[in-house]
């Protein structure tokens, strides 16, 4: 595994324009995500938490601000295959099996995929589809059609990991599970995540800082350190200063207004 | 439960079959009995008896067609993929190719077989119609699928800085196919149409359309019958070819989740002057350059210009506008006429076949042959019944507006949960305002699409039946030149149906756009 990357992101600004109105998607976003760091991003909807990744990944242009990843900017760091993502959508390509649709991003960057079998055999034994290998998309549950996308996300080795509300279609109960055998992807990798999540206490048991995003003007008002130490258990859900932080996270959301 | 699933199965099966079985019987006493027009309809057992004395003609006559359309087809798709690859990657040649693109779908192939035949030879008029007859559908079909990715997978491919012919190679093209394919399933009975309409308005020996010219004189309806269930058999036989090809390939590789879809219609593009000046003169340039390419003398091959000075500058101008619009006059209300009588009764059975599901199924299917039985072996079959008055041009026009209006309109109205659609009635609510509130708004997009879409087949189906049987308007105007070789007339002609056609398609899209902006749609 090569070493993490870091994160930078510096004052982004950035205005949409649909149909004469403007809308202020980011305003002055500042973060900076250390290596071997996960961070999580959370709001509400439309508060241009996923437009803050889509920029890091070059998807979108910014109006101003910088985002650095191991001394590069996003077109270069995604090109070096420095990054990894995952979308809320699997976005699986429905004519490749399992195990092509984890090649993909190598084929985009140009490497052999042959010299990888191996390794994509490991990933998605690592996410738990041992023997569905050679399935389709469409023979696979939500779930599992996720859990290919994580293992999509790390096939190229990243230094750099962007989750873009991965498990958000999934049920509570999924959720959980995914959210402990991500814990444990990361912990075996030690690649640097940012995670945007609109799930409080999914940010709270995965994250080392949770960094609170407001809407209308998008903007980040809070950054708030985890303490807990790690690996985290699942009986870390129902700890009474699991539930505290969660409530003062809460509370960051709905701009200090609300008691509880 | 396993031991009653034969007899199960076996029930369903009758239940599925006996319509047909009911039909055909009632079609062999009505054929023996000589019920309709005086034997215009003969007995199946009939038409099998004259097919089996006919059998010498038809190998020849199917393999030319087989031939012309098979080429025709191959060449079409081509062209066609090419194209829409080339409209996705380079959007603007797509604006420029806009008014080429409509008027290759609008033209009438009848009103410029005769053109065909005069400016090229042997064979090749009807592989150009045949593929003319094919390119917009799978253009089209091409340009969508290649539009209509999943963005998501687009967006995984440029996040690892994959630029547009990387999102090309991995998620566009291999998502088009199905696109594409279904595109070819709806084209191949359009090649056929196209090479049999070749057929008929030129020369050559053999071919089912030849076959089929020769033998309308001898008044034998058994004959006209074998000939147009022939045609039909080959275009419904092409079709079913790629709707197999189609099902094999996809299976198990279907998107995992669909788009809720809109009724197919026209993005609105910004204006452009140039552009859109370049899209109304590109298909002029285009006859100017092929009449130069082909050498074509003078006399025979008009331009543009030879058309507008014909028609307005000469010393005949007079008398030939005179022509024109007396054809026209008799030709534009029919159409109209039989396209609002096509449609009404789409919407009305679209309507009730939604509240009572069971009442279309022993209708559907003879909708569905009478939709690929191609036009002009339907025709004479029509002629023979319906007499050469107002009437056959009437029912042609309501033929072919009907089925694909209401396949359209009923799509519209499937997207209507049931429960919306009964919960007026629920209120208490009449018939009619039941249908003002929700089927009517539901489906009215829907049944623009589809004026836009069949306008230009209808316009076609008036013109065979002028040309056969009428002898109105200017189907009739256009066989009555090629018979005087007045050649500026053809031109004329062919140039007026295309403009015509285009007309009606500009004038439907503008009417589902202002439509759909007052719906909020769009």
């Amino acid at each position: 595994m090569s070493s993490p990357a870091g994160i930078t992101l510096d004052h982004l600004c950035k205005t949409f324009r649909a149909r004469g109105k403007a809308v202020e998607a980011l305003r002055d976003v500042s973060l900076d995500c250390p290596p071997g760091s996960f961070t999580a991003l959370i709001g509400p909807s439309g508060c241009g938490k996923s437009t803050v990744l889509r920029t890091a990944l070059g998807l979108e242009t910014l109006d101003s601000g910088t985002v650095r990843m191991a001394d590069m900017g996003p077109e270069k760091a995604t090109r070096a295959g420095l990054t990894g993502v995952a979308f809320q959508d699997a976005a699986l390509l429905p004519w490749r099996t399992v195990a092509q649709n984890v090649a993909l991003p190598l084929e985009v960057l140009g490497r052999a995929v042959g010299p990888e079998q191996g390794r994509i055999r490991e990933l998605i034994d690592l996410v738990g589809l041992k023997g569905r290998e050679n399935a389709l998309p469409g023979e696979l549950s939500g779930g599992m059609r996720q859990r290919v996308a994580i293992a999509r996300s790390l096939v190229t080795e990243p230094r750099i990991l962007f989750l873009d509300e991965p498990f958000g279609a999934l049920d509570q109960i999924l959720r959980r599970q995914m959210n402990i055998e991500l814990q444990r992807i990361w912990a075996e990798t030690g690649v640097t995540t940012l995670l945007v999540t609109h799930g409080i206490d999914e940010a709270v048991f995965l994250a080392d800082r949770v960094a609170v995003m407001q809407a209308a003007p998008g903007r980040i008002v809070d950054v708030i350190d985890v303490p807990f130490a790690r690996p985290r258990e699942p009986a870390l859900f129902s700890d009474d200063r699991f539930h505290h932080l969660c409530d003062q996270i809460a509370g960051a959301l709905h701009g200090g207004h609300h008691a509880g | 439960m396993p031991a009653e699933a034969p007899g199960g199965r076996l029930a369903a099966l009758v239940r599925a079959l006996w319509p047909l079985v009911a039909l055909l019987a009632l079609w062999e006493l009505a054929g023996q009995m000589r019920w309709v027009a005086g034997g215009a309809l003969p007995a199946p057992t009939q038409i099998l008896y004259r097919y089996w004395q006919d059998w010498g003609d038809y190998p020849r006559h199917i393999r030319a067609t087989l031939i012309a359309s098979g080429a025709g087809f191959v060449i079409g798709n081509a062209i066609a993929v090419a194209a829409g690859l080339l409209f996705v990657l380079a959007p603007v040649t797509g604006r420029i190719a806009r008014g080429l693109n409509i008027a290759i779908f609008a033209l009438p192939p009848i009103a410029i077989a005769p053109i065909l035949s005069l400016t090229l030879e042997g064979m090749t008029p009807r592989i150009v119609l045949a593929a003319l007859g094919v390119y917009f559908v799978t253009m089209q079909a091409t340009v969508t699928g290649l539009q209509q990715f999943d963005s998501r997978a687009g967006d995984l491919v440029r996040a690892y800085g994959g630029g547009k012919a990387a999102v090309m190679r991995f998620v566009q093209i291999r998502g088009a196919i199905p696109a594409i394919l279904s595109g070819f399933r709806v084209a191949a009975p359009n090649a056929v149409l196209g090479a049999i309409l070749a057929e008929f308005g030129g020369g050559g020996r053999w071919g089912l359309g030849t076959y089929l010219l020769g033998s309308l004189g001898r008044g034998d309806p058994a004959r006209l019958w074998g000939i147009g269930l022939t045609a039909t058999a080959i275009a419904g036989l092409s079709y079913a070819l790629f709707a197999v090809i189609s099902a094999r390939m996809l299976g198990r590789t279907r998107a995992v989740s669909l788009n809720p879809s809109a009724p197919p219609s026209e993005t609105r593009e910004p204006v452009n002057l140039p552009v859109m000046l370049a899209s109304i003169l590109l298909p002029f340039a285009l006859w100017w350059a092929v009449l130069w390419a082909l050498q074509v003398p003078r006399m025979i091959g008009k331009s543009p210009w030879d058309v507008i000075d014909y028609l307005f500058l000469s010393a005949q101008s007079a008398q030939a506008q005179e022509r024109l619009l007396g054809a026209l006059l008799q030709t534009l209300p029919i159409t109209l006429i039989g396209m609002a009588a096509g449609l009404a009764f789409a919407f009305a059975l679209a309507v009730s076949s939604r509240l009572t599901p069971g009442f279309t199924r022993a209708f559907l299917p003879v909708a569905l042959v009478t939709q690929t039985m191609p036009l002009v072996a339907l025709t004479p079959l029509l002629v023979l019944i319906l007499g050469r008055g107002t009437a056959v041009t009437l029912w042609i026009t309501i033929s072919v507006t009907f089925f694909p209006a209401y396949v359209m309109i009923a799509q519209g109205l499937a997207q209507v949960p049931r429960a919306a659609l009964e919960l007026p009635r629920a209120y208490g609510a009449t018939a009619w305002r039941e249908l003002r509130l929700v089927a009517i708004p539901a489906s009215a997009p829907w049944a623009l699409a589809a004026v836009r879409l069949t306008a230009p087949r209808a316009l076609l189906g008036v013109m065979i039946a002028e040309w056969l049987a009428t002898g109105r308007g200017l189907g009739n105007l256009l066989n009555q030149s090629r018979g005087y070789m007045d050649f500026s007339m053809i031109w004329t002609v062919a140039l007026v149906s295309v403009l015509l056609s285009v007309g009606f398609y500009q004038v439907a899209l503008w009417i589902e756009r202002r439509v759909m902006a007052r719906m909020g749609g769009g």
